[in-house]
């Protein structure tokens, strides 16, 4: 029944969230109307961007633990330059160009010097949270004023914030580099046999400092998305929360966390599952104490689910 | 397979020597940092100090040793932190329930070993990759405890439960024998039990002791139990330390452990490194951290601090095997 199994594993995340939604909307009618529903594309947006960048990294076979800290020290580095200039443009160049080395960085260390993904992504995590503090001592924060903010934090095109577009626009996209690129196709293949990709012609150090920089560049952007959302930067963001919520959406749409296995279809309903969960536990008024809970609950009974449904398929292909 | 057993003693010899060359150079810089920092502030030599710093690091020590273990077959324990602070939670709970420390210490440390159990059954049997079965548990373990506090600390006034880690002889705290007490039993059942064999065997080649029927998923499983265990221990040391359990307790802790058993010597691949060098690099990462919070360290700086740290040790480590390699 390779249909079956096939439907379970890459759809039954889709009847799960629409499930949920419904048991939400009968306990409390205003979880589908139409203002909680644009609430939760924007709370989505930076665990989106987090969730993306993770995809490819965890799709490669490795893990960037730095992402979530990443995006609080990123958003910093865009308050400081507005507050230094009073414009946006530096900010987010120098929030590009940050992003982008410590990638770079990340990436050689894992490929020339053959560290572990996660030994130096954790110590980044910790390097990150670090200066951010440095840079913003404890107990302050930056406000963020001004068009550019509330456009991206706040502005909507035919009912739709705009940065929820942006977030839906980078899927798109990242679907078409995942599916029909070459680039893609590399990813997949270091992530099931790196020895089998580079026999193949794959330059794989260039393929995973590339996957490094571009989940690096999504906690650069998910650190705008967030900022502008709040209105404010300061270093006591929740940055693991960010990584968390992040993960649990790639391992809920059926990502391969041992590599070279996932679709960006599952990712994004995956995420659209932790936007909805994260949505009703406060809609709800479950009390904040629950939500960790929750979320470690969820990523353990995905990783379960996810391991049955790929041993029922290895039972099939032999 | 024949070649394994011919080997291994030769093998294991030239390791001893490159990890004895090791804990000198750490016993070195164990002197060098305490000399410095014992020149940078004054307080830092009296005898009150050094009971102050071992106690601050007794937690770290019982971590670290279960952390060995675990990276010994090749594994890691990120959810360490969190379990120490949901197993005090247990512990304080059934104490207040109970009013008996007995069975708050068993409830500490079986809630320890539950969570190192799911750990356990997910990466050992089901084979999922470490860091990421214990990343879920390091938010529900932590999650726990903010529910069990109801996000509050609570305050201990069992003197026998706070015995063991708020007491002291003289300057001596009681944690210190005691830590002395658990590392004695660990190396015997890493050095001188079948399980402390198959730790090796499972950390050194998974599949090899697979086929030699060690069954090494069973032996992580149990490593992780164990780390749970100690995890427990370590919940009510810390509770004992400040008369009061705290849902925030132990943040971070798997980080730092992860860094003292790596300066230690400990390969994270797996199967190679001993209980001696966590030791030494508990000792070593505890006067660094221990001096940075006395000479009034921005806490910022101390993380940023902490990342290069492990960021260094584990650079270096590479990068002298390399070299020997060539």
């Amino acid at each position: 029944m390779p249909d079956l199994s096939r439907l379970l594993r890459e759809k039954n995340i889709i009847f799960v969230t629409l499930a949920l939604c419904l048991v939400f909307y009968l306990i409390s009618p205003r979880f589908l109307s139409l203002d909680n529903m644009s609430a939760i594309s924007r709370q989505i947006v930076p665990i989106g961007l987090i969730a993306l960048g993770q995809f490819f990294v965890v799709v490669s076979g490795n893990i960037d633990l730095s992402m979530g800290m990443g995006s609080v020290l990123f958003a910093i580095v865009l308050g400081v330059f507005f507050g230094m200039t009073g414009g946006v443009a530096l900010g987010i160049v120098a929030v590009i160009a940050c992003s982008l080395a410590l990638g770079f960085f990340n990436g050689v260390l894992v490929t020339k010097l053959r560290l572990p993904a996660f030994i130096v992504t954790l110590s980044m995590l910790f390097c990150a949270q670090g200066l951010s503090g440095l840079i913003i001592p404890r107990g302050q924060q930056i406000f963020l004023m001004g068009d550019f903010f509330r456009f991206i934090g706040a502005e909507k095109f035919m009912g739709l914030y705009w940065s929820f577009l942006f977030l839906v626009a980078l899927f798109v996209l990242a679907w078409v580099v995942y599916n029909h690129t070459r680039w893609g196709a590399a990813v997949i293949a270091v992530g099931n046999s790196e020895e089998n990709a580079r026999l193949a012609g794959v330059n794989v150090d260039r393929v995973k400092i590339g996957v490094f920089m571009f989940s690096a560049l999504c906690s650069g952007f998910a650190g705008i998305m967030l900022s502008s959302r709040m209105g404010f930067v300061q270093p006591g963001l929740d940055g693991n929360g960010l990584l968390l919520d992040g993960i649990a959406a790639i391992i809920i749409g059926g990502t391969l966390i041992l590599g070279g296995r996932g679709t960006i279809g599952g990712a994004f309903w995956g995420l659209l599952f932790i936007g909805v969960i994260n949505n009703a536990l406060n809609l709800l008024n479950v009390e904040d104490v629950w939500h960790q809970v929750f979320k470690g609950a969820v990523i353990l009974a995905a990783l379960g689910a996810n391991w049955v449904l790929w041993q029922s398929r290895q039972v099939e292909a032999h | 397979m024949t070649t394994t057993t011919a080997a291994a003693p030769a093998r294991r010899g030239k390791a001893m020597d490159s990890l004895t060359q090791r804990y000198l150079v750490l016993i070195g810089l164990i002197v060098i940092a305490s000399v410095g920092f014992g020149i940078a502030n004054d307080n830092f030599y009296s005898l009150a100090n050094i009971g102050i710093l071992l106690r601050s690091i007794a937690v770290l020590f019982l971590v670290s040793m279960g952390m060995t273990f675990i990276m010994l077959t090749g594994g890691i324990d990120l959810s360490v932190g969190s379990n120490v602070a949901f197993a005090g939670g247990v512990g304080v709970i059934a104490l207040t329930a109970t009013d008996s420390a007995l069975v708050g210490f068993a409830a500490a440390v079986l809630a320890g070993m539950a969570i190192g159990a799911i750990n356990g059954v997910f990466i050992g049997r089901l084979r999922l990759s470490a860091f990421m079965v214990t990343l879920a548990t390091f938010a529900l373990a932590r999650g726990l405890a903010l529910v069990i506090y109801d996000a509050d600390s609570i305050n201990v006034f069992n003197g026998a439960f706070l015995w063991l880690g708020g007491q002291s002889w003289g300057n001596m705290p009681v944690v210190i024998p005691f830590v002395a007490l658990v590392f004695v039993a660990l190396s015997v059942l890493l050095y001188r039990s079948p399980f402390g064999r198959d730790v090796y065997a499972a950390g050194s080649n998974f599949n090899t002791a697979f086929v030699l029927g060690r069954m090494p998923q069973r032996t992580l499983v149990w490593v992780y139990v164990l780390s749970g265990a100690l995890a427990g221990l370590s919940a009510i040391i810390t509770v004992g330390r400040v008369s009061s359990g705290q849902p925030w307790t132990g943040l971070y802790l798997e980080f730092d452990a992860i860094t003292a058993v790596i300066l230690g010597g400990t390969s994270l691949f797996g199967g190679r490194g001993r209980l001696l060098g966590t030791i030494l690099g508990v000792l070593l990462y505890g006067i660094i951290i221990n001096g940075l919070v006395l000479t009034g360290t921005n806490p910022y700086l101390q993380n940023l601090i902490k990342g290069l740290i492990l960021l260094g040790v584990v650079l270096l480590d590479t990068l002298v095997q390399r070299r020997k390699a060539q």
